[in-house]
This record gives C-alpha cells, sequence and structure tokens, in this order.
C-alpha cells in the first residue's frame, strides 16, 4: 500500500513537470529540449526567494511567474523566427537555451548543492499502511491532482483553451479570423514554461538543488508525453501515474531493473500503440 | 638503463607513427612551458567536485610562483562530462597539444580510460579523486599514480566502523557500477564473516532520482545500520530522503564517501549524524594543511573541500617532484615518483610505493556535525584517524 502512495506521488512529481512539455509539444509542435532547465531554474528561484522571504508559497508563485516570463521571452525572442523552419532548428534552438540557463544558474548560484526546507505544516510524518510517509509527498499527490483538474479545465472547457486548440489545429484559418495567433503561442508556452517552474519548487524540498537536476526526470517526462499522447492532458495524467508506479514497483522489488521496466513500457507502446496509450482519435479535429 | 634504449628505439620506430613523432618533437625542442591537461567534470554526476579540483590546483601552482623547471606552468582544463567517452577525446587532444601530463578524472571509468591512453603515450597521469582498486593494481600502468585515496581503504573503515558500533543487521544500498559493486561485495563478505546480518541488499541506477521505495523498505526492515555505497548527487538524495522519515535517528547511516562539506550542504539538516570516510579535511593540524587552508580562504573565501585538498596535495607534490629531476624527462619523473615520500603533506606522511603507484596515507573517518561559522552549516569532523597499515594490504609480489 505504501508503494502505491510513493508511486502515487512518483507519478504527480512527473506530472507536474510533464503537463508543460506535452502542452507544448501538443498544441505548439515544439519539442522543448529546454524544458528540463526550466524546471532546474524554477527549483533554484524558489530555493533562493524561500531562503530571503521564509515563505514556501512566496517561492512556489515566484518560480512559476519567473519561469513563466523565461519562456515568454524565449518564445518572443528565439523561437517565433523558426516556426517555418524544419523542425530540427527547434531542437538546437531549445539545446542552446539549456546551456544559456545552466550557465546563468552556474553564475548566479555556483556549482555547488543548494539545500530547500519543507514548509513547517509540511514537514512532518504519517503512518500509513504500516509505513512511515512524509506529509509532503502526500500533498505532492494533492497538488498535481488539483493542477490536471486545472489543467483540463483551461484546456478543454475555457474560451482560451478553445482558441489554443483552433490555433493548434490550423493556425493559418485562425490568423484570419483576425485573433492573435502569435501571442496565443507565446501564452501557450509560457504557460508550459511556467508549468516547469513550478515543479521545481515543488521538487525543490525533495531532492538536492543542483545543475544536473533535469537530466534523469526529462527522458522520463519524454515517455510520459510519449505514452500520453501530445497535448492530451488526460494520457499525461495517467502516463504519469503508470511510470510512477512502475517506478515505486520496481524499486520496491527489483531497484537495479527500474530504468530498464521503464524503457520497456515505452517500446511496447511504440510497437503496439505509436500514437499514445491514451490518444483518442476523435480529438484533434 | 633499459628504459633509456627502449626509448630510443621507440624513437626510430615512432617516425612510422605520426602521433608519436609530434610527442618526440615536443620534448626534443626546449618547451617554453609546462603545460598540463586537466580532465575534470565540471557537469554531470560528479560536476561539482571538477571546480574544486581546479581550485586546489591553481593554489599548488601559485604557491611555487607558477613555475617548474624555470618555466610557467598552464593548465588547460577540459569538462568529461562525467563520462569516460568525452575524457578520451579531451585527453587525446591534450596530448596532441602537447601538454606534459595528464591530471584528472573525477569517476573511475573516466580515469581509468585515461590511464589506457597515457600508457600508450607515455604520458604521465596524476589521480587524486577517483577511488576504484583498479587504477592501482600492482604492475598496472608504469604512467599512472595516485595520491587519494582508494575505496578499498574506504571500504574498510567503513567495515572497522560496523564492527566498533556492534551493529548487527545492515542495509546495503549500492550504486549500480562496477567499482561500488565490487566494494559492496568485499563489505557484505567481510562483515558477514564479522557476524553481521545483511538484511536488504538493492542496487540502484547511478543518477538515480528517487530513493523514497528504498528508504521505505529500510525504514520497514529490523536494521540497525545503513551501508550507502554511493556519492555525489547519489548519496545526497537517498541521505536527503532518508532524512524525510528520519531515518537517521534510529538507525547509523554511513558508507564509504557518503559525506563531506559540499554533499552535506545539499542534504541539509538529514546529513547531521551521518558517517563517512574522509578524503581530506581542512581541519587537520599540520603546518603543511595550515598554510594550505590560509591561502584557499584568501583567494577564494571558503574553506577547501577534499577534492580541492586532494588535488592541491597531489599536484604539489608531483610538481615538487618534477622539479628536483631538473630534467624535461618524462621517464625520469616517473622514476623520481615511484619513490618518492611526502613528509609534509597536508594529510601528513604519503608514500608513494613502486609496485602500484598507491600512496600509502592515513586514513580519515569522519562524522557531521553542526558546523561554526567559518566552517560551512555542516561540517565534518574527523572521528578517528586509521594507519596506514590498518587500510592498505602490504604490495603483493
Amino acid at each position: 500500500m505504501s508503494t502505491l502512495i510513493i508511486g502515487l506521488s512518483l507519478g504527480m512529481l512527473l506530472f507536474l513537470l510533464a503537463s508543460g512539455l506535452t502542452l507544448i509539444f501538443g498544441m505548439l509542435g515544439v519539442i522543448n529540449f529546454a524544458h528540463g532547465a526550466l524546471y532546474m531554474l524554477g527549483a533554484y528561484i524558489a530555493f533562493d526567494i524561500g531562503r530571503h522571504t521564509g515563505s514556501f508559497v512566496a517561492g512556489l508563485i515566484g518560480a512559476t511567474v519567473l519561469v513563466a516570463v523565461a519562456g515568454a521571452l524565449i518564445e518572443r525572442l528565439a523561437l517565433r523566427p523558426l516556426y517555418n523552419r524544419p523542425h530540427f532548428y527547434q531542437l538546437i534552438l531549445t539545446f542552446g537555451v539549456i546551456l544559456v540557463i545552466s550557465e546563468l544558474v552556474k553564475i548566479v548560484w555556483g556549482l555547488g548543492y543548494q539545500e530547500s526546507t519543507m514548509p513547517e505544516a509540511l514537514a512532518g510524518t504519517v503512518e500509513l499502511f504500516g509505513s512511515t510517509i512524509p506529509v509532503y509527498r502526500l500533498f505532492v499527490i494533492g497538488f498535481g491532482a488539483l493542477v490536471s483538474g486545472g489543467l483540463f479545465l483551461l484546456i478543454e472547457k475555457s474560451t482560451f483553451g478553445m482558441l489554443v486548440r483552433a490555433a493548434s489545429s490550423d493556425g493559418e484559418m485562425v490568423r484570419l479570423l483576425g485573433l492573435p495567433v502569435s501571442s496565443v503561442r507565446m501564452a501557450v508556452f509560457a504557460l508550459g514554461s511556467g508549468l516547469a517552474g513550478l515543479a521545481g519548487a515543488i521538487a525543490a524540498p525533495l531532492f538536492p538543488i543542483e545543475l544536473g537536476m533535469a537530466t534523469n526526470t526529462i527522458i522520463d517526462c519524454f515517455i510520459v508525453v510519449i505514452l500520453g499522447g501530445l497535448g492530451n492532458i488526460r494520457g499525461a495524467v495517467a502516463a504519469s501515474l503508470l511510470i510512477g508506479l512502475v517506478r515505486a514497483i520496481g524499486y520496491s522489488y527489483m531497484p537495479s531493473w527500474v530504468d530498464i521496466l521503464t524503457f520497456a513500457l515505452l517500446i511496447a507502446t511504440l510497437l503496439t500503440r505509436p500514437q499514445g496509450l491514451f490518444f483518442r482519435a476523435t480529438r484533434s479535429a | 638503463m633499459v628504459a633509456g634504449i627502449k626509448a630510443r628505439h621507440g624513437r626510430l620506430l615512432g617516425a612510422l607513427a605520426v602521433s608519436l613523432l609530434f610527442a618526440t618533437a615536443a620534448q626534443a625542442a626546449d618547451p617554453d612551458k609546462f603545460k598540463i591537461g586537466g580532465v575534470v567534470s565540471l557537469s554531470g554526476t560528479y560536476g561539482i567536485f571538477g571546480e574544486d579540483m581546479r581550485k586546489g590546483v591553481e593554489i599548488a601552482i601559485e604557491q611555487r610562483g607558477g613555475k617548474v623547471l624555470g618555466k610557467p606552468i598552464q593548465v588547460i582544463w577540459e569538462d568529461d562530462e562525467t563520462k569516460p567517452q568525452p575524457a578520451v577525446q579531451k585527453t587525446t587532444r591534450l596530448i596532441s597539444e602537447g601538454v606534459q601530463m595528464i591530471f584528472g578524472a573525477v569517476s573511475s571509468a573516466s580515469s581509468i580510460a585515461i590511464m589506457n591512453i597515457a600508457k600508450q603515450r607515455k604520458i604521465p597521469h596524476l589521480v587524486t579523486m577517483s577511488a576504484d582498486d583498479k587504477i592501482t593494481v600492482p604492475n598496472g600502468s608504469r604512467y599512472t599514480f595516485r595520491t587519494s585515496n582508494t575505496l578499498g581503504m574506504e571500504q574498510r573503515m567503513a567495515l572497522s566502523f560496523t564492527k566498533e558500533q556492534k551493529l548487527k543487521r545492515v542495509y546495503g544500498v549500492t550504486a549500480d557500477y562496477q567499482a561500488t559493486r565490487d566494494s559492496w561485495e568485499w563489505y557484505r563478505r567481510e562483515a558477514e564473516k564479522a557476524g553481521v546480518e545483511i538484511v536488504g541488499a538493492d542496487f540502484a541506477p547511478l543518477g538515480n532520482r528517487d530513493y523514497s521505495s528504498i528508504v521505505d523498505k529500510i525504514a520497514r526492515s529490523n536494521a540497525d545500520g545503513v551501508a550507502l555505497f554511493m556519492t555525489g548527487s547519489d548519496a545526497v538524495t537517498m541521505v536527503k530522503q532518508a532524512g524525510q522519515v528520519d531515518l537517521g535517528k534510529t538507525r547509523k547511516i554511513f558508507g564509504p564517501v557518503i559525506a563531506d562539506e559540499t554533499m552535506a550542504a545539499g542534504v541539509g539538516p538529514a546529513s547531521i549524524g551521518v558517517y563517512s570516510g574522509v578524503r581530506y579535511h581542512f581541519s587537520v593540524d599540520n603546518p603543511a594543511n595550515r598554510k594550505f587552508v590560509e591561502a584557499f580562504r584568501k583567494k577564494y573565501n571558503e574553506l577547501p573541500s577534499s577534492a580541492a585538498g586532494e588535488a592541491y596535495d597531489g599536484m604539489a607534490w608531483w610538481l615538487d617532484v618534477v622539479e628536483q629531476t631538473g630534467s624535461w624527462d618524462k621517464e625520469k619523473w616517473v622514476a623520481a615518483f615511484e619513490n618518492s615520500v611526502r613528509d609534509n603533506s597536508v594529510e601528513g606522511r604519503k608514500a608513494m610505493r613502486a609496485c602500484d603507484h598507491q600512496a600509502m596515507q592515513d586514513g580519515l573517518w569522519g562524522v557531521v556535525e553542526k558546523g561554526v561559522a567559518p566552517a560551512p552549516a555542516y561540517t565534518m569532523k574527523i572521528a578517528k584517524v586509521f594507519p596506514p597499515n590498518a587500510v592498505f594490504d602490504a604490495c603483493q609480489p
């Protein structure tokens, strides 16, 4: 049972990180390699704001907003001129963004590990099913569920969401209708980046904050995006939880096989349902 | 003498191999600089250590006025990203640029890769960080030397700690790669011989991000000791997440290299009470160390980490030996270093063994405590010093 809770918390953390990636991937068609770097930036910003203000919530909001602004700038200054070029331009560009962000983090915070403590209210543990579970893990599960619900409503039910979906399926038509496609794209990129920053802020008390913090996690995120289907929020939730559970069960019984299990899941999906496990054919048009 | 004749033959044959020709030409012309190729991790799992090593080396060079054999010293630094492949590429490039020696790397896999190139190209290679025992084996590479700890000495200290604390049941978690697996298997065998029960053993992938499931398994076990055979980000993440359920309150957490000031800074309060082998420590009280710590603080406004101290110590020792030979002949440096003794090392006496090119030295075992300024917030305190014969096997012929 405790494995289930740990799996859910791993999955929700993954969802927070992957949701922004799948949003940008699905709605803009951009494979944003820099997503992990934005996540790391969020963790550093949250840590620093937390250190100076003593407030976890301020760190959470600050990281989300500042990383969203960084995302908007990246989209406006670097990505926008490349939309009509082949995809590999975007890959090279977002890879370059990783290098820029890493250097900035090195200059501002140095190479050493940083440590962010949990907010007092969430620092304790509870006994559940014979295991000691940190309250913070339960918070991550709840928070992840809230964010997924909010995103779902935003994309599927709001006017903004409708505009985003319309712009992603036929940008030219939306533009001819007199709607600001460029601004919508910038907003989507900022939203996706903000989610990466938020994920970093949420992850900060659980992990050491360091330059390499995104490298392994980001691979799992891409797996989530592929399993869940591009731009599919519900798919991303399901895929994240699936990966989280596979990992938690793997760690419990055969830790050295965890990576192999995760990749086996990916390969099996690509062979049988390359459009993603949770892709719905009616969705895109 | 034999080596000299061989070298001359080598030079004749070398005309066939362009690379060797370059190497010989570089040696023959009187160099205007003493060039060192530094291959360290500036990114990746062990990225944190490379920068500190660079700082230590810079102090060693500054303390001798930036010169050796009357020529200015130039270090060309390269980042191997904690991976052997870039380490090989960058070492090869540095050698073609005419470096006199290679310094590095951080990860043992990279150092072993560099060691093989150094052997082929007959370039001296100094290791001050990688601890894999395979780097210094009897009759190993003629050109590679290690002045820092071996994993073997650290695992011996971990075993000795297990016995002293009278731990009955140990749970082991090991980063899944060769050197740590070998080290764990040795510890497991010896601990079982001493009557310790191994109640669990997990191997997590190198660079693992989440240990909460493993921590939960340990918490539900009846272990009274948790042995961690991992280092860098892996150790920081594991100890931090163990702290999230207060694992350290009821169990001794220890390992060959799981804590120093750098790692403890990433863990935070949960690092207090964690035991670990220590490579070097700024608190070691001797004139050489006091001088080094002062110079380091003056230049960088911080206390030297173990990576910085070991790098300084090895490089200062090596450059002194080169100076003493009064020669630009690399073979002479190697021969002189093989039998060199450094009485005034920052860690006390160190003696290079000709049989395996490993420096015999004391073993330091420490525990993390709350630090008082100017020490970092979480500081190692040396709990025990092991004499060399307690942590090294005698050289077998």
